[in-house]
Protein backbone atom coordinates (compact mmCIF):
# COMPACT_ATOMS: atom_id res chain seq x y z
CA UNK A 1 0.00 0.00 0.00
CA UNK A 2 1.55 3.49 -1.14
CA UNK A 3 1.21 6.13 1.04
CA UNK A 4 -1.05 8.40 -1.60
CA UNK A 5 -3.32 5.30 -1.01
CA UNK A 6 -3.20 5.26 2.49
CA UNK A 7 -3.27 8.78 3.04
CA UNK A 8 -6.33 8.63 0.60
CA UNK A 9 -8.43 5.92 2.29
CA UNK A 10 -7.83 7.79 6.10
CA UNK A 11 -8.77 11.18 4.32
CA UNK A 12 -11.87 9.74 3.22
CA UNK A 13 -12.75 7.99 6.07
CA UNK A 14 -12.25 10.66 8.44
CA UNK A 15 -14.28 13.21 6.05
CA UNK A 16 -17.03 10.00 6.02
CA UNK A 17 -16.80 10.21 9.57
CA UNK A 18 -17.43 13.58 10.32
CA UNK A 19 -20.04 13.68 7.69
CA UNK A 20 -22.01 10.40 9.59
CA UNK A 21 -21.60 12.14 12.90
CA UNK A 22 -23.46 15.32 11.63
CA UNK A 23 -26.13 13.14 10.13
CA UNK A 24 -26.45 10.72 13.41
CA UNK A 25 -26.72 14.17 15.17
CA UNK A 26 -29.91 15.01 12.61
CA UNK A 27 -31.29 11.54 11.82
CA UNK A 28 -30.27 9.19 14.22
CA UNK A 29 -30.34 11.30 17.58
CA UNK A 30 -33.25 13.87 16.26
CA UNK A 31 -34.74 11.74 13.65
CA UNK A 32 -34.85 14.44 11.04
CA UNK A 33 -34.89 12.40 7.73
CA UNK A 34 -32.32 14.94 5.88
CA UNK A 35 -32.48 13.74 2.46
CA UNK A 36 -30.26 16.94 1.51
CA UNK A 37 -27.34 16.18 3.39
CA UNK A 38 -24.67 16.44 0.68
CA UNK A 39 -26.07 20.09 -0.21
CA UNK A 40 -24.29 20.96 2.99
CA UNK A 41 -21.09 19.29 2.45
CA UNK A 42 -21.22 21.25 -1.00
CA UNK A 43 -21.71 24.31 0.60
CA UNK A 44 -19.22 23.73 2.64
CA UNK A 45 -16.31 22.37 -0.10
CA UNK A 46 -17.93 25.46 -2.65
CA UNK A 47 -17.29 27.84 0.53
CA UNK A 48 -13.95 26.55 1.15
CA UNK A 49 -12.84 26.87 -2.25
CA UNK A 50 -13.56 30.10 -3.06
CA UNK A 51 -12.32 31.27 0.20
CA UNK A 52 -9.08 30.00 -0.09
CA UNK A 53 -8.62 29.90 -4.30
CA UNK A 54 -7.50 33.59 -5.99
CA UNK A 55 -9.56 35.62 -8.14
CA UNK A 56 -10.82 34.14 -11.34
CA UNK A 57 -9.04 36.73 -13.07
CA UNK A 58 -5.73 35.46 -11.90
CA UNK A 59 -3.27 34.01 -13.93
CA UNK A 60 -3.62 29.84 -14.67
CA UNK A 61 -7.50 30.28 -12.86
CA UNK A 62 -9.15 32.72 -15.95
CA UNK A 63 -10.61 28.86 -17.38
CA UNK A 64 -12.99 29.14 -14.92
CA UNK A 65 -16.15 31.50 -13.41
CA UNK A 66 -17.21 32.01 -10.06
CA UNK A 67 -17.44 34.14 -7.19
CA UNK A 68 -15.05 35.23 -4.33
CA UNK A 69 -11.87 34.06 -4.64
CA UNK A 70 -10.29 35.87 -1.20
CA UNK A 71 -7.12 33.62 -1.10
CA UNK A 72 -8.01 33.61 2.92
CA UNK A 73 -5.10 31.74 4.99
CA UNK A 74 -6.10 27.91 6.11
CA UNK A 75 -7.89 27.57 8.52
CA UNK A 76 -10.01 30.22 7.66
CA UNK A 77 -11.72 28.17 4.36
CA UNK A 78 -12.50 25.57 6.57
CA UNK A 79 -14.30 27.93 9.17
CA UNK A 80 -15.57 29.11 6.52
CA UNK A 81 -16.81 26.18 5.18
CA UNK A 82 -18.66 25.03 8.48
CA UNK A 83 -19.80 28.00 8.28
CA UNK A 84 -21.25 28.19 5.12
CA UNK A 85 -23.17 25.10 6.08
CA UNK A 86 -24.83 26.29 8.72
CA UNK A 87 -25.62 29.69 7.25
CA UNK A 88 -27.33 27.28 5.02
CA UNK A 89 -29.33 25.72 6.93
CA UNK A 90 -31.42 28.56 8.28
CA UNK A 91 -33.56 29.32 5.50
CA UNK A 92 -33.84 25.76 4.35
CA UNK A 93 -34.44 24.85 8.19
CA UNK A 94 -36.88 27.61 7.97
CA UNK A 95 -38.85 26.88 5.28
CA UNK A 96 -39.12 22.74 5.78
CA UNK A 97 -38.86 22.30 9.68
CA UNK A 98 -41.80 24.87 10.39
CA UNK A 99 -44.67 23.72 8.97
CA UNK A 100 -44.46 20.33 7.33
CA UNK A 101 -45.00 17.25 8.57
CA UNK A 102 -42.02 14.56 9.51
CA UNK A 103 -42.24 12.61 5.87
CA UNK A 104 -43.02 15.72 4.04
CA UNK A 105 -39.87 17.04 5.56
CA UNK A 106 -37.88 14.39 3.96
CA UNK A 107 -39.51 15.16 0.67
CA UNK A 108 -38.99 18.64 0.48
CA UNK A 109 -35.51 18.22 1.72
CA UNK A 110 -35.09 15.34 -1.13
CA UNK A 111 -36.47 18.13 -3.73
CA UNK A 112 -34.08 20.81 -2.52
CA UNK A 113 -31.05 18.61 -3.04
CA UNK A 114 -32.10 18.07 -6.45
CA UNK A 115 -33.08 21.67 -6.88
CA UNK A 116 -29.41 22.99 -5.82
CA UNK A 117 -27.53 20.75 -7.67
CA UNK A 118 -29.24 21.42 -10.60
CA UNK A 119 -29.08 25.52 -10.18
CA UNK A 120 -25.63 25.06 -9.50
CA UNK A 121 -24.98 23.10 -12.43
CA UNK A 122 -26.86 25.68 -15.08
CA UNK A 123 -25.71 28.71 -13.38
CA UNK A 124 -21.92 28.80 -14.15
CA UNK A 125 -20.97 32.55 -13.07
CA UNK A 126 -21.91 31.42 -10.05
CA UNK A 127 -19.49 28.00 -9.37
CA UNK A 128 -18.07 27.52 -12.78
CA UNK A 129 -21.38 25.15 -13.45
CA UNK A 130 -21.10 21.95 -14.34
CA UNK A 131 -17.27 21.89 -15.08
CA UNK A 132 -17.05 22.52 -11.47
CA UNK A 133 -14.21 24.20 -9.41
CA UNK A 134 -10.21 23.23 -9.86
CA UNK A 135 -7.33 23.82 -8.60
CA UNK A 136 -8.36 24.88 -4.82
CA UNK A 137 -5.03 25.51 -3.09
CA UNK A 138 -4.59 22.86 -0.60
CA UNK A 139 -4.31 23.80 3.34
CA UNK A 140 -0.65 25.30 3.92
CA UNK A 141 -0.53 25.93 0.40
CA UNK A 142 2.81 28.73 -0.10
CA UNK A 143 3.31 27.88 3.47
CA UNK A 144 4.46 24.09 3.15
CA UNK A 145 5.58 21.55 0.35
CA UNK A 146 2.09 20.15 -0.57
CA UNK A 147 3.91 17.36 -2.96
CA UNK A 148 5.61 15.68 -0.06
CA UNK A 149 4.99 12.65 1.38
CA UNK A 150 5.16 14.63 4.88
CA UNK A 151 2.30 16.89 3.37
CA UNK A 152 -0.02 13.28 3.26
CA UNK A 153 0.88 13.18 7.04
CA UNK A 154 -0.08 16.56 7.95
CA UNK A 155 -3.53 16.27 6.16
CA UNK A 156 -4.43 13.50 7.33
CA UNK A 157 -3.40 14.94 10.88
CA UNK A 158 -5.34 17.94 10.10
CA UNK A 159 -8.29 15.95 8.96
CA UNK A 160 -8.38 13.47 12.47
CA UNK A 161 -7.96 17.11 14.81
CA UNK A 162 -11.12 18.03 13.06
CA UNK A 163 -12.75 14.12 13.52
CA UNK A 164 -11.62 14.30 17.38
CA UNK A 165 -13.29 17.79 17.67
CA UNK A 166 -16.52 16.34 15.87
CA UNK A 167 -16.65 13.44 17.95
CA UNK A 168 -16.02 15.21 21.37
CA UNK A 169 -19.03 17.83 20.40
CA UNK A 170 -21.10 15.48 19.25
CA UNK A 171 -20.88 13.29 21.98
CA UNK A 172 -21.67 16.33 24.69
CA UNK A 173 -24.47 16.68 22.85
CA UNK A 174 -26.06 13.34 22.42
CA UNK A 175 -24.97 11.90 25.98
CA UNK A 176 -26.52 15.54 27.69
CA UNK A 177 -29.73 16.03 28.55
CA UNK A 178 -30.07 18.11 25.48
CA UNK A 179 -29.15 14.87 23.88
CA UNK A 180 -31.76 12.99 25.89
CA UNK A 181 -34.61 15.97 24.82
CA UNK A 182 -33.88 15.16 21.01
CA UNK A 183 -34.17 11.55 21.67
CA UNK A 184 -37.98 12.12 22.63
CA UNK A 185 -38.80 14.51 19.92
CA UNK A 186 -37.09 11.74 17.83
CA UNK A 187 -39.79 8.79 19.42
CA UNK A 188 -42.87 10.91 19.90
CA UNK A 189 -42.94 15.13 18.71
CA UNK A 190 -46.60 15.58 19.83
CA UNK A 191 -45.56 14.34 23.46
CA UNK A 192 -42.41 16.68 23.54
CA UNK A 193 -43.84 19.44 22.49
CA UNK A 194 -46.84 18.76 25.38
CA UNK A 195 -44.12 18.67 27.84
CA UNK A 196 -43.22 22.10 26.85
CA UNK A 197 -40.35 21.41 24.49
CA UNK A 198 -40.15 23.66 21.27
CA UNK A 199 -39.80 21.00 18.35
CA UNK A 200 -39.32 23.94 15.69
CA UNK A 201 -36.43 25.20 17.32
CA UNK A 202 -34.81 21.76 18.45
CA UNK A 203 -35.04 20.73 15.01
CA UNK A 204 -33.57 24.08 13.87
CA UNK A 205 -30.76 23.93 15.98
CA UNK A 206 -29.66 20.39 15.34
CA UNK A 207 -30.18 21.59 11.44
CA UNK A 208 -27.83 24.19 11.62
CA UNK A 209 -24.93 22.04 13.78
CA UNK A 210 -25.25 19.26 11.70
CA UNK A 211 -24.92 22.03 8.15
CA UNK A 212 -22.18 23.13 9.94
CA UNK A 213 -20.55 19.87 11.08
CA UNK A 214 -21.41 18.83 7.05
CA UNK A 215 -20.07 21.92 5.56
CA UNK A 216 -16.95 21.24 7.93
CA UNK A 217 -16.86 17.88 5.82
CA UNK A 218 -16.88 19.33 2.66
CA UNK A 219 -14.23 21.92 3.44
CA UNK A 220 -11.98 19.55 4.09
CA UNK A 221 -12.57 17.15 0.93
CA UNK A 222 -12.19 19.86 -1.52
CA UNK A 223 -8.72 21.02 0.11
CA UNK A 224 -7.45 17.51 -0.85
CA UNK A 225 -9.50 16.39 -3.82
CA UNK A 226 -8.58 20.34 -5.26
CA UNK A 227 -11.64 19.78 -7.47
CA UNK A 228 -15.69 19.95 -6.88
CA UNK A 229 -18.12 20.16 -9.52
CA UNK A 230 -21.91 19.12 -9.11
CA UNK A 231 -21.19 15.74 -10.84
CA UNK A 232 -19.54 14.76 -7.16
CA UNK A 233 -22.78 15.90 -4.82
CA UNK A 234 -25.27 13.72 -6.95
CA UNK A 235 -28.79 13.44 -4.42
CA UNK A 236 -27.88 9.54 -4.08
CA UNK A 237 -24.63 10.39 -2.35
CA UNK A 238 -26.94 11.20 0.77
CA UNK A 239 -28.06 7.76 0.89
CA UNK A 240 -24.79 6.21 1.16
CA UNK A 241 -24.51 8.30 4.17
CA UNK A 242 -27.92 7.22 6.05
CA UNK A 243 -26.78 3.73 4.69
CA UNK A 244 -23.94 3.77 6.66
CA UNK A 245 -25.87 5.67 9.62
CA UNK A 246 -28.79 2.70 9.56
CA UNK A 247 -25.54 0.18 8.88
CA UNK A 248 -23.55 1.43 11.86
CA UNK A 249 -26.41 2.21 14.28
CA UNK A 250 -28.41 5.10 14.28
CA UNK A 251 -28.31 7.16 17.44
CA UNK A 252 -25.10 6.97 18.64
CA UNK A 253 -21.72 8.03 17.60
CA UNK A 254 -19.96 4.69 17.96
CA UNK A 255 -22.45 3.32 15.67
CA UNK A 256 -22.20 6.29 12.92
CA UNK A 257 -18.31 6.18 12.99
CA UNK A 258 -18.31 1.83 12.54
CA UNK A 259 -21.39 2.62 9.57
CA UNK A 260 -18.60 5.54 7.96
CA UNK A 261 -15.98 2.94 7.64
CA UNK A 262 -18.17 0.01 7.21
CA UNK A 263 -19.67 1.77 3.77
CA UNK A 264 -18.67 5.17 2.51
CA UNK A 265 -14.48 3.96 3.14
CA UNK A 266 -15.35 -0.11 3.02
CA UNK A 267 -17.46 -0.92 0.81
CA UNK A 268 -16.81 1.27 -1.67
CA UNK A 269 -13.05 0.10 -2.17
CA UNK A 270 -13.91 -3.29 -2.42
CA UNK A 271 -16.07 -2.30 -5.09
CA UNK A 272 -13.38 -0.32 -6.59
CA UNK A 273 -10.96 -3.14 -6.44
CA UNK A 274 -13.79 -4.83 -8.12
CA UNK A 275 -14.02 -2.74 -10.65
CA UNK A 276 -10.40 -2.61 -11.31
CA UNK A 277 -10.15 -6.55 -11.74
CA UNK A 278 -12.26 -6.42 -15.12
CA UNK A 279 -15.54 -8.07 -14.47
CA UNK A 280 -18.16 -7.52 -16.90
CA UNK A 281 -19.12 -4.74 -18.49
CA UNK A 282 -17.34 -1.54 -18.07
CA UNK A 283 -20.57 0.12 -15.73
CA UNK A 284 -21.41 -3.24 -14.05
CA UNK A 285 -19.31 -2.86 -10.96
CA UNK A 286 -20.61 0.59 -10.77
CA UNK A 287 -24.58 -0.20 -10.88
CA UNK A 288 -23.81 -3.33 -8.84
CA UNK A 289 -22.52 -0.85 -6.13
CA UNK A 290 -26.16 1.06 -5.89
CA UNK A 291 -27.97 -2.36 -5.99
CA UNK A 292 -25.81 -3.55 -3.02
CA UNK A 293 -26.41 -0.12 -0.61
CA UNK A 294 -30.01 -0.45 -1.50
CA UNK A 295 -30.43 -4.24 -0.45
CA UNK A 296 -27.80 -3.37 2.65
CA UNK A 297 -30.30 -0.64 3.64
CA UNK A 298 -33.74 -2.79 3.25
CA UNK A 299 -31.73 -5.87 4.79
CA UNK A 300 -30.76 -3.87 7.60
CA UNK A 301 -34.39 -2.26 8.09
CA UNK A 302 -35.57 -5.98 8.01
CA UNK A 303 -33.27 -7.66 9.89
CA UNK A 304 -31.42 -5.47 11.98
CA UNK A 305 -33.40 -2.05 12.13
CA UNK A 306 -30.92 -0.98 15.38
CA UNK A 307 -28.26 -1.28 13.71
CA UNK A 308 -24.58 -3.12 14.49
CA UNK A 309 -23.88 -0.61 17.22
CA UNK A 310 -26.87 -0.58 18.51
CA UNK A 311 -28.48 2.94 20.89
CA UNK A 312 -27.34 2.14 24.18
CA UNK A 313 -29.23 2.19 27.17
CA UNK A 314 -28.96 4.94 29.50
CA UNK A 315 -28.47 3.72 32.75
CA UNK A 316 -28.09 5.47 36.01
CA UNK A 317 -26.26 5.22 39.15
CA UNK A 318 -27.70 3.35 41.65
CA UNK A 319 -30.68 2.02 39.62
CA UNK A 320 -32.04 -1.32 39.84
CA UNK A 321 -30.05 -4.07 37.91
CA UNK A 322 -30.43 -4.50 34.46
CA UNK A 323 -30.40 -7.87 32.69
CA UNK A 324 -28.66 -6.62 29.51
CA UNK A 325 -25.10 -6.64 29.63
CA UNK A 326 -24.14 -3.87 27.30
CA UNK A 327 -25.31 -0.41 28.58
CA UNK A 328 -24.44 3.13 29.25
CA UNK A 329 -23.94 4.16 32.75
CA UNK A 330 -24.37 8.23 32.83
CA UNK A 331 -21.52 9.81 34.18
CA UNK A 332 -19.53 6.99 33.81
CA UNK A 333 -19.26 5.74 30.43
CA UNK A 334 -20.14 2.35 28.79
CA UNK A 335 -19.56 -0.98 30.88
CA UNK B 1 -58.03 28.03 36.61
CA UNK B 2 -59.66 27.36 32.80
CA UNK B 3 -61.85 29.62 31.22
CA UNK B 4 -62.42 28.29 27.30
CA UNK B 5 -65.84 30.36 25.56
CA UNK B 6 -67.73 29.97 22.61
CA UNK B 7 -64.65 27.24 21.08
CA UNK B 8 -64.96 26.16 17.41
CA UNK B 9 -62.86 23.58 15.63
CA UNK B 10 -63.70 22.79 12.09
CA UNK B 11 -61.92 20.44 9.86
CA UNK B 12 -63.26 20.72 6.00
CA UNK B 13 -67.07 22.07 7.16
CA UNK B 14 -67.14 19.41 9.63
CA UNK B 15 -67.65 20.94 13.41
CA UNK B 16 -66.25 18.70 15.55
CA UNK B 17 -66.34 21.35 18.48
CA UNK B 18 -69.14 23.80 17.99
CA UNK B 19 -69.19 26.51 20.43
CA UNK B 20 -68.36 24.86 23.59
CA UNK B 21 -67.91 27.18 26.48
CA UNK B 22 -66.45 25.54 29.55
CA UNK B 23 -65.35 26.49 33.30
CA UNK B 24 -62.42 24.52 34.50
CA UNK B 25 -62.32 25.06 38.78
CA UNK B 26 -59.19 24.85 40.86
CA UNK B 27 -58.20 21.64 43.03
CA UNK B 28 -61.55 19.42 41.53
CA UNK B 29 -61.00 16.61 38.97
CA UNK B 30 -63.79 17.81 36.58
CA UNK B 31 -65.32 14.93 34.09
CA UNK B 32 -65.37 14.94 30.17
CA UNK B 33 -68.01 12.48 28.94
CA UNK B 34 -70.03 11.70 25.95
CA UNK B 35 -70.47 9.35 23.17
CA UNK B 36 -67.64 8.17 20.46
CA UNK B 37 -66.94 11.80 18.17
CA UNK B 38 -68.74 13.41 20.72
CA UNK B 39 -65.44 16.12 20.28
CA UNK B 40 -64.02 15.80 23.50
CA UNK B 41 -60.38 14.55 22.69
CA UNK B 42 -60.59 17.56 19.96
CA UNK B 43 -61.69 19.90 22.59
CA UNK B 44 -59.30 18.58 24.66
CA UNK B 45 -56.49 19.03 22.11
CA UNK B 46 -57.74 22.75 21.07
CA UNK B 47 -57.28 23.36 25.20
CA UNK B 48 -53.81 21.95 25.08
CA UNK B 49 -52.87 23.75 22.10
CA UNK B 50 -52.72 20.75 20.22
CA UNK B 51 -54.67 21.74 17.74
CA UNK B 52 -55.49 25.51 16.76
CA UNK B 53 -58.96 26.72 17.63
CA UNK B 54 -61.19 28.06 14.54
CA UNK B 55 -62.31 30.22 16.89
CA UNK B 56 -63.15 31.13 20.79
CA UNK B 57 -60.94 32.29 23.40
CA UNK B 58 -59.25 30.32 26.32
CA UNK B 59 -58.16 31.67 29.35
CA UNK B 60 -55.65 29.79 31.88
CA UNK B 61 -54.60 31.56 35.06
CA UNK B 62 -56.03 34.68 33.89
CA UNK B 63 -53.88 34.92 30.86
CA UNK B 64 -55.07 34.39 27.50
CA UNK B 65 -53.51 31.49 26.00
CA UNK B 66 -55.46 31.35 22.91
CA UNK B 67 -52.61 32.10 20.13
CA UNK B 68 -49.83 30.22 22.58
CA UNK B 69 -48.64 26.82 21.14
CA UNK B 70 -48.55 23.28 23.05
CA UNK B 71 -45.07 23.79 23.92
CA UNK B 72 -45.55 27.52 25.87
CA UNK B 73 -48.80 26.32 27.43
CA UNK B 74 -47.09 23.70 28.83
CA UNK B 75 -44.85 25.87 30.04
CA UNK B 76 -47.80 27.60 31.88
CA UNK B 77 -48.45 24.54 33.60
CA UNK B 78 -51.44 23.40 31.71
CA UNK B 79 -49.87 19.16 30.65
CA UNK B 80 -51.76 16.59 28.66
CA UNK B 81 -51.33 13.02 28.24
CA UNK B 82 -52.91 11.16 25.22
CA UNK B 83 -55.81 9.18 24.28
CA UNK B 84 -53.38 6.41 22.98
CA UNK B 85 -49.99 5.38 24.70
CA UNK B 86 -47.65 8.64 23.97
CA UNK B 87 -44.27 6.99 25.85
CA UNK B 88 -40.96 7.86 24.65
CA UNK B 89 -40.62 3.97 23.66
CA UNK B 90 -37.06 3.66 23.05
CA UNK B 91 -36.10 5.83 26.50
CA UNK B 92 -36.08 4.32 29.59
CA UNK B 93 -38.76 5.00 32.01
CA UNK B 94 -36.81 7.38 34.22
CA UNK B 95 -34.92 9.37 30.93
CA UNK B 96 -39.41 9.99 30.69
CA UNK B 97 -39.91 11.18 33.11
CA UNK B 98 -36.71 13.32 33.11
CA UNK B 99 -37.20 14.85 29.78
CA UNK B 100 -40.62 16.45 30.96
CA UNK B 101 -38.16 18.16 33.95
CA UNK B 102 -37.87 22.12 33.28
CA UNK B 103 -34.77 23.69 34.99
CA UNK B 104 -31.90 21.29 33.25
CA UNK B 105 -29.17 23.56 32.70
CA UNK B 106 -28.00 20.29 30.06
CA UNK B 107 -31.28 21.16 28.41
CA UNK B 108 -29.81 23.87 26.15
CA UNK B 109 -27.06 23.25 23.36
CA UNK B 110 -24.89 25.49 25.31
CA UNK B 111 -25.57 24.19 28.19
CA UNK B 112 -24.69 19.96 26.47
CA UNK B 113 -21.54 21.75 25.43
CA UNK B 114 -20.03 23.16 28.14
CA UNK B 115 -20.48 19.53 29.90
CA UNK B 116 -21.38 17.43 32.71
CA UNK B 117 -19.68 19.90 35.58
CA UNK B 118 -22.08 22.31 34.17
CA UNK B 119 -25.53 20.07 34.46
CA UNK B 120 -24.44 17.39 36.70
CA UNK B 121 -25.36 18.81 40.11
CA UNK B 122 -29.48 19.67 38.19
CA UNK B 123 -29.51 16.10 36.68
CA UNK B 124 -28.71 14.39 40.49
CA UNK B 125 -31.28 16.93 41.83
CA UNK B 126 -33.78 15.75 39.20
CA UNK B 127 -33.23 12.12 39.19
CA UNK B 128 -33.89 11.99 42.80
CA UNK B 129 -37.24 13.65 42.15
CA UNK B 130 -38.10 11.44 39.48
CA UNK B 131 -37.44 8.44 41.47
CA UNK B 132 -38.99 9.57 44.06
CA UNK B 133 -42.58 9.83 41.50
CA UNK B 134 -41.69 6.10 40.44
CA UNK B 135 -41.74 5.39 44.11
CA UNK B 136 -45.21 7.07 45.10
CA UNK B 137 -46.44 4.82 41.61
CA UNK B 138 -44.99 1.55 42.64
CA UNK B 139 -42.54 1.57 39.48
CA UNK B 140 -38.96 1.91 41.12
CA UNK B 141 -38.05 -1.58 39.65
CA UNK B 142 -39.01 -0.58 36.04
CA UNK B 143 -36.86 2.62 35.99
CA UNK B 144 -34.15 1.29 33.95
CA UNK B 145 -36.75 -0.68 31.31
CA UNK B 146 -37.60 0.81 27.73
CA UNK B 147 -40.57 2.61 28.17
CA UNK B 148 -41.39 0.90 24.78
CA UNK B 149 -42.11 -2.57 26.71
CA UNK B 150 -44.35 -1.74 29.68
CA UNK B 151 -48.15 -2.61 30.09
CA UNK B 152 -50.81 -0.59 29.01
CA UNK B 153 -51.25 0.64 32.60
CA UNK B 154 -47.38 1.12 33.20
CA UNK B 155 -47.60 3.50 30.27
CA UNK B 156 -50.61 5.63 31.61
CA UNK B 157 -48.57 6.04 35.14
CA UNK B 158 -45.34 7.03 33.08
CA UNK B 159 -47.31 9.45 31.09
CA UNK B 160 -49.28 11.04 34.51
CA UNK B 161 -45.75 10.79 36.47
CA UNK B 162 -43.89 12.88 33.06
CA UNK B 163 -46.76 15.21 33.49
CA UNK B 164 -46.36 15.82 37.40
CA UNK B 165 -42.52 16.26 36.65
CA UNK B 166 -43.59 19.71 35.29
CA UNK B 167 -45.12 20.69 38.27
CA UNK B 168 -48.49 21.50 36.50
CA UNK B 169 -51.49 23.15 37.93
CA UNK B 170 -53.34 21.68 35.45
CA UNK B 171 -53.26 18.63 34.29
CA UNK B 172 -55.71 17.50 31.00
CA UNK B 173 -56.32 13.78 30.94
CA UNK B 174 -57.56 12.11 27.63
CA UNK B 175 -58.76 8.82 29.11
CA UNK B 176 -56.41 7.58 31.28
CA UNK B 177 -58.04 4.33 31.95
CA UNK B 178 -57.93 3.49 27.98
CA UNK B 179 -56.63 0.09 27.47
CA UNK B 180 -55.30 -0.43 31.03
CA UNK B 181 -55.95 -4.37 32.35
CA UNK B 182 -59.17 -3.94 34.71
CA UNK B 183 -57.07 -4.32 37.93
CA UNK B 184 -55.16 -1.26 37.48
CA UNK B 185 -58.12 1.08 36.77
CA UNK B 186 -58.89 1.47 40.73
CA UNK B 187 -55.18 1.91 41.25
CA UNK B 188 -54.49 4.87 38.56
CA UNK B 189 -57.83 6.26 39.70
CA UNK B 190 -56.18 6.24 43.52
CA UNK B 191 -53.56 7.76 42.06
CA UNK B 192 -55.71 10.52 40.47
CA UNK B 193 -57.42 11.14 43.58
CA UNK B 194 -54.52 11.29 45.71
CA UNK B 195 -53.15 14.22 43.26
CA UNK B 196 -56.55 15.85 43.56
CA UNK B 197 -56.21 15.81 47.63
CA UNK B 198 -52.56 17.00 47.20
CA UNK B 199 -54.34 20.46 45.32
CA UNK B 200 -53.60 19.47 41.73
CA UNK B 201 -56.13 20.55 38.87
CA UNK B 202 -57.77 17.65 36.37
CA UNK B 203 -60.01 17.74 33.72
CA UNK B 204 -60.30 14.35 32.45
CA UNK B 205 -61.61 12.99 29.30
CA UNK B 206 -63.00 9.34 30.35
CA UNK B 207 -65.77 6.35 29.24
CA UNK B 208 -65.49 4.36 32.67
CA UNK B 209 -68.80 5.74 34.09
CA UNK B 210 -67.92 4.37 37.36
CA UNK B 211 -65.12 6.17 37.51
CA UNK B 212 -66.37 9.16 36.24
CA UNK B 213 -68.61 8.49 39.74
CA UNK B 214 -65.82 8.35 41.81
CA UNK B 215 -63.54 11.11 40.54
CA UNK B 216 -65.26 13.41 38.94
CA UNK B 217 -67.82 16.89 40.14
CA UNK B 218 -68.61 18.24 38.37
CA UNK B 219 -69.12 16.76 34.59
CA UNK B 220 -69.32 17.86 31.62
CA UNK B 221 -71.64 16.03 28.57
CA UNK B 222 -70.90 16.68 24.98
CA UNK B 223 -72.34 15.10 22.32
CA UNK B 224 -72.24 15.98 18.63
CA UNK B 225 -69.37 18.94 19.28
CA UNK B 226 -71.43 20.81 21.68
CA UNK B 227 -72.34 20.75 25.67
CA UNK B 228 -75.17 19.27 26.43
CA UNK B 229 -75.05 19.20 30.34
CA UNK B 230 -72.81 20.02 33.33
CA UNK B 231 -72.77 19.37 37.26
CA UNK B 232 -72.71 16.10 39.44
CA UNK B 233 -73.18 12.58 38.05
CA UNK B 234 -76.65 12.77 40.25
CA UNK B 235 -77.92 15.64 38.72
CA UNK B 236 -76.82 14.62 35.18
CA UNK B 237 -78.70 11.18 35.41
CA UNK B 238 -82.27 13.15 36.25
CA UNK B 239 -81.87 14.74 32.83
CA UNK B 240 -83.51 12.88 30.53
CA UNK B 241 -82.03 14.33 27.02
CA UNK B 242 -78.57 13.31 29.00
CA UNK B 243 -79.28 9.83 30.04
CA UNK B 244 -80.93 9.62 26.22
CA UNK B 245 -77.80 10.93 24.84
CA UNK B 246 -75.16 8.96 26.76
CA UNK B 247 -75.75 7.38 30.23
CA UNK B 248 -78.02 4.60 28.83
CA UNK B 249 -77.17 1.70 30.71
Amino acid sequence: MNTYYAANLLIFAGVDIIACLALNLQFGVSGVVNFSFIVFQAAGAYAAAVLSMPPDTAPDYSFQIYVGGYQLPFPLPWIGGAVAGALLALPIGLVVLRRLRADYQAIALLVTSIIANTVINNARPLLNGAAGLALVPQPLDGVVNTNTNSYQYLFIGLTAICVAIVWFLSARIVNSPYGRTLRAMRENELAASALGKNPTALKMTTFVVGGAIAGLSGAILVGFLQVWAPSTWLYPETIILFAAVIVGGRGNNVGAILGALLVPVGFEEVTRLLGRMNIGPPNLIPALEWVCIGLLILGFLWFRPKGVVPEQRRVFPGAPAVEEQTRWVIGKGAR
Amino acid sequence: MLSARDIHRHFEGMHAVDGVSIEVMPGRITGLIGPNGAGKSTLMAVLAGTLPASSGTIVFQGEDITPLPAYQRARRGMVRTFQLPSEFSQLTVLENLLVAAPDNRGESLLGALLGKRYWMPDETRLVAQARGLLKRFGLSAKESDYAGTLSGGQKRLVEIMRALMLGPRLLLLDEPMSGVHPSIVDEIAGYLEQLRDDGLTILMVEHELHIVDRLCDPVIVMAQGKVIGQGSMTALRRQPEIVEAYLVG
